[in-house]
């Protein structure tokens, strides 16, 4: 009908709104979300570790229980309790349903 | 803050519960670290007592594909032993029981 304003590329009409984020809120909310909770940890150098979040602080260091050291898809190593220093961290992701 | 199952509220809780311990500590550059703890700070800088240094030694053979390594292992001892924060990439205190 009208040339002049063609439909964006990549989104056709759609005359329903786009759905809502299934989770909201801020980062922190994530991170007081996710603990108690089974966690994977990145670090920079690629590392994961995988268990139980206990605690974290402002500079994310963090506390994990039931640990164990991933390297290559492999489990390396396996700790009760590990500190780890939060400027080796890359990211947490939840390793089970919030 | 949120009742974790053993007392611990921040992280350096399970540090300060290692004191006089004998930890694992994780360095950068392929490096381990036991030794008894005797003191920290907020950086993580840490005194250790009575340490063996596992140092891993990675190799790429010439020639061989890439990937394709082998590990040496180096350990030495030391008495006393200042750690410089820093460095620090894990400290396992050991298992609670």
């Amino acid at each position: 009908m009208d040339d002049s304003t063609p439909p964006p590329p990549s989104a056709p009409a759609d005359p329903s709104p786009p759905p809502p984020p299934t989770t909201s809120g801020s980062p922190t909310d994530f991170l007081k979300g996710v603990v108690g909770k089974r966690v994977v940890v990145r670090l920079t150098s690629g590392v994961d570790y995988r268990g139980i979040l206990s605690c974290l602080d402002g500079y994310m260091n963090i506390a994990l229980e039931q640990t164990e050291e991933h390297v290559n898809g492999r489990v390396t190593n396996q700790y009760g309790d590990a500190f780890i220093r939060g400027n080796n961290v890359l990211y947490i992701s939840a390793a089970e349903p919030l | 803050m949120d009742p974790a199952s053993n007392g611990i509220q921040e992280p350096f809780d399970l540090i300060r519960l290692s004191l006089s311990e004998r930890v694992f500590v994780k360095l950068r550059g392929d490096r381990e670290l036991t030794g008894v703890l005797h003191a920290y700070d907020g950086h993580m800088n840490l005194i250790l007592s009575d340490v063996e240094e596992t140092i891993m030694i990675v190799d790429q053979i010439e020639g061989a594909p890439e990937g394709h390594t082998t590990v040496n292992i180096a350990k030495r001892k030391m008495d006393m032993l200042f750690v410089r924060g820093d460095g620090v990439i894990l400290v396992s205190p050991p298992s609670r029981t």
